[in-house]
């Protein structure tokens, strides 16, 4: 189960709106109506929408039954960011090393090359 | 399969050196080294070799174990001054050497446990030199696309972690 948080998190994310609604809340709290406002969509689709943010753990919202700001969690987040992240930069980076590592062994073949040259050029024949 | 189509190729902020492109759910990276295949070969399995190059900069690599063969596991772990150590491990699926092979890329994330998937790895002759392409394998396009969402776009990372110190502060 727990392995499985991480493909909640992706699931909540692979959408346009709900990126945009955490977008907004990205600047503070907000009600349902609030998040409403900006999209063409009525109540009951952007409730949809909260709910799957809400259970992927990204918000979460208050109690009182009338005014219930919605608010962001951004530690689910977090997990995503770093792994795609880390995946993306690693290979970025380590392609890099690979490189010079190779150029590298490269230049030292030739100078070995190069000695072993001059080497046979003092030795008589 | 459900669908035809084939999946489009987008750009997911190429460098001069390496280009990355995500098709379907695979998440592709290609460079192109100045170097024979059979060394490139060597650089990417060889015990001795690994640590001289793999990880991000900054990063000291520690080669645990590594079984070049299908059905061999592999476990790297990944030391940074500013962190903990990480472990990278999974298995080989397919080796043809020198042209290619293919593993499963893992490693543990705070809270969901394993995280990753497979990986392949082609690596072709470009007249004298040698053309890697990576492709990892993530599912399905749409946990690709969330994932692209958070950290691959313009920087998203770091406006998430902008997103998280402000919030922090409260």
């Amino acid at each position: 189960m727990e392995a499985d948080r991480l493909s909640v998190t992706f699931a909540a994310l692979a959408d346009p709106t709900r990126r945009a609604i955490l977008a907004r809340l990205a600047h503070g709290e907000a009600t349902v109506n609030e998040l409403a406002a900006p999209f063409d969509m009525s109540l009951p689709g952007i409730s949809k929408h909260l709910k799957v943010l809400h259970r992927a753990g990204l918000i979460e919202q208050g109690r009182q039954a009338q005014w219930r700001p919605c608010r962001l969690q951004p530690k689910p987040l977090r997990g995503v960011a770093d792994w795609v992240g880390q995946y993306r930069r690693h290979w970025e980076e380590s392609f890099e090393r690979l490189d010079s590592y190779l150029r590298e062994l490269q230049d030292s073949k030739e100078q070995i090359n190069g000695d072993d040259d001059g080497t046979d050029a003092n030795r008589p024949r | 399969m459900e669908t035809t189509m084939a999946p489009t190729r987008i750009d997911r902020g190429s460098t001069d050196t390496t280009t990355i492109y995500s098709e379907g759910g695979d998440l592709v990276f290609e460079r192109t080294f100045d170097a024979p295949r059979e060394r490139v070969w060597e650089a990417m399995t060889d015990p001795e070799l690994v640590p001289r190059w793999w990880g991000q900069h900054g990063t000291t690599t520690t080669v645990v174990e590594m079984d070049v063969r299908p059905g061999g596991t592999w476990r790297y772990v990944s030391s940074a001054p500013d962190r903990e150590d990480v472990a990278f491990f999974g298995e080989y699926l397919e080796v043809t050497p020198p042209t290619g092979f293919k593993w499963t890329f893992m490693f543990d994330v705070d809270g969901a446990g394993p995280q990753g998937g497979p990986e392949t790895f082609i690596l072709e002759e470009v007249g004298g030199r040698t053309k890697v392409t990576s492709i990892g394998h993530m599912g399905s396009p749409e946990i690709l696309e969330g994932a692209l969402a958070t950290g691959m776009v313009g920087g998203a990372i770091e406006t998430w972690d902008r997103l998280e110190a402000l919030l922090a502060e409260g």
